[in-house]
């Protein structure tokens, strides 16, 4: 059980100035970022803003045209067999041995790893012990995931890279396999995720990066992302047809707006101004319905970033016309 | 002997005999696969046996048909386990991303590599022996002694040749869907001139030089030369041989050319 896998020492992955291009289209425009042991980090991003080619050039699957990669303290386009024993890869669409059962794929991918973790234990660990003799080409599309998963984690890796995990699961099966992964951190694996689903990134990452046309936009935890804790809260309401927006009282806000009947306010103070709006309404007898105190969520920063913001609401109103 | 090899070495040896299983396993699970390989070229050996029964070979001195089609249809089974079926599960293999799979893992390229062809070897040897098995007991196709070497050394060098090529082709074939049109396209039409299910012997001399080109005809000539009852000697030929050998060459050469590239850069 010597650890020959790799240094044990610094971040697991470091990336400064990474570039990519293919012919004279540029994919990646010098990217860098930092993942630390045991983080889970989540790269976000619209289609054909990098990211895969990102992921791929981190698993060995492309070669960079400029800057330099580290992965466990080593450059993931040499091959080195140590590091592929260290690394478990999920796949965002792969196919796998469609006639060979459940258990014999965990075993055979197991035998390729040095040491390997349990075949019974790995079938376990992603709940599929009721199908483990069942072949491939027989499992569901969320049971395919999982045998995705059980592939890549039954070489016991410090690393994992999962691209999209959980796409085509239904809920409930998310929250499954969002709980597999915990399990795996806990552990102090480091998490390489990509995904387009906002709330899992707000589930699972400890920190988060936003690509926008081959170049990361933004950085952070994903409750500080984008200035989203510095921005103000949201009061929604509708307003009686009676009354405008000058009835409602002076309270503490940086701004706001009315839509037909829907009232916005912006607002760094949200307890004071929503009681103070909430006193007045109840004082003059106002009902306002659909009321609301919402902070941005990590979507709306992530939609204001990557520029779908302004599409996404001109459509929402072309419906509306 | 195993001294000699490293603990490295012989751990990925072990690994090579295991992945030759599981790729056993596989295959014969896949009855379509099975059929196109197996069953194809014994129904051929059973229709031409009856389709030519008691027939001989005027324009090869009389010997009879039996002993020309049997070796024959070897040559179709071994094309068709080797060059057909490689092309077309490596094209399936790339198109699913199982190769890509396989390529993150830590079994070294040439461990997988080393044990589809073991596999594929295997298959061979069944198809052999089945076929011969066949032709001596129900045709009375004799396998001398003597030329007990040729044979093995002329399956060996097509055998070389033709999954050699079989992996190297897979480069050429945009996708797996196109694979059995693509690969069929090549190998039927030069089968009819290639001597594998009539003789050869009449025709224009023309398509004759242009089977002569291509492998397919220097295996079942081979193979023929080999069960030929005229034959004397050893049972080499020469040319046949030679012209499996410069295609074993190619055929290496375009093998590593395809498993070279890298499987992401390639999509």
């Amino acid at each position: 059980m010597t650890s020959t896998h790799s240094q044990t020492q610094g971040p697991a992955i470091t990336v400064s100035g990474l570039r990519k291009a293919y012919g004279d289209v540029e994919a990646v425009r010098g990217v860098s970022f930092e993942v630390a042991r045991g983080e889970v980090f989540c790269l976000l991003g619209p289609n054909g803003a990098g990211k895969t080619t990102t992921v791929e050039i981190l698993e060995g699957y492309r070669f960079r045209t400029g800057g330099d990669v580290r992965v466990l303290g080593r450059d993931p386009a040499a091959g080195e067999r140590e590091l592929r024993e260290a690394v478990g890869i999920v796949l965002q669409q792969c196919g796998v041995q469609q006639d060979l059962t459940v258990r014999e794929l965990v075993e055979m991918y197991g035998r390729y790893h040095e040491p390997s973790r349990p075949v019974d234990e790995v079938i376990a660990l992603v709940e599929l012990t009721e199908k483990r003799d069942v072949r491939a080409k027989n499992l569901s599309g969320g049971q395919r995931r999982r045998l995705d998963l059980a592939l890549a984690l039954v070489g016991d890796p410090e690393l994992i890279f999962l691209d999209e995990p959980t796409t085509g699961f239904d809920p409930a099966a998310r929250r499954q396999a969002w709980a597999t992964i915990k399990s795996l951190c806990a552990l102090g694996k480091t998490i390489f995720l990509t995904t387009h689903f906002m709330d899992e990134a707000q589930a699972l990452a400890d920190r988060v990066a936003v690509m926008r046309g081959g170049e990361i936009i933004a950085s952070g935890r994903p409750d500080e992302i984008g200035g989203r804790d510095l921005r103000p809260a949201e009061i929604r309401f509708a307003l009686p047809p009676s009354w405008s927006l000058g009835d409602i009282p002076d309270v503490p806000s940086v701004g706001r707006e009315i839509q037909a009947d829907r009232v916005t306010v912006f607002t760094r103070e949200p307890v004071v101004a929503s009681h103070e709006i909430t006193t007045w309404a109840l004082e003059h007898d106002v009902e306002l319905a659909h009321f609301s105190v919402t902070q941005p969520t990590l979507e709306d920063i992530y939609l204001e970033l990557t520029g779908s913001r302004d599409q996404h609401e001109m459509t929402n109103q072309e419906v509306v016309r | 002997m195993s001294a000699l090899l490293s603990p490295a070495l012989k751990r990925d040896l072990g690994l090579v005999g295991w992945q030759i299983r599981y790729e056993q396993r596989s295959y014969w699970r896949n009855r379509g696969r099975g059929i196109f390989t197996f069953v194809f070229p014994l129904m051929f050996l059973v229709i031409f046996g009856a389709l030519d029964k008691g027939q001989t070979l005027s324009t090869r001195g009389g010997i009879p048909y039996d002993d020309f089609f049997v070796p024959g249809i070897l040559a179709y089974g071994v094309i068709a386990t080797t060059f057909v079926n490689m092309a077309i599960s490596t094209a399936i293999l790339r198109d699913e991303g199982i190769l890509k799979r396989m390529q993150g893992t830590p079994l070294p390229r040439w461990a997988y590599v080393a044990a589809r062809i073991g596999s594929t070897l295997l298959i061979v040897g069944g198809i052999t022996v089945v076929t011969l098995g066949i032709g001596a007991i129900a045709y009375g196709v004799d396998i001398p002694a003597s030329t007990f070497p040729a044979l093995i050394v002329t399956l060996a060098l097509g055998t070389a040749a033709f999954t050699t090529l079989g992996i190297g082709v897979t480069r050429f074939i945009p996708n797996s869907e196109a694979a059995p049109v693509i690969i069929n396209l090549v190998v039927l039409p030069l089968t009819f001139i290639s001597s594998i299910w009539f003789p050869t012997d009449n025709m224009p001399k023309a398509l004759v030089q242009i089977a002569k080109v291509f492998p397919i005809r220097a295996l079942a000539d081979g193979l023929q030369y080999v069960l030929d009852p005229r034959t004397v000697g050893a049972g080499f030929n020469a040319q046949d041989l030679r012209t499996l050998a410069i295609w074993t060459i190619a055929g290496v050469f375009l093998m590593l050319r395809f498993l070279r590239r890298p499987l992401g850069e390639a999509a």
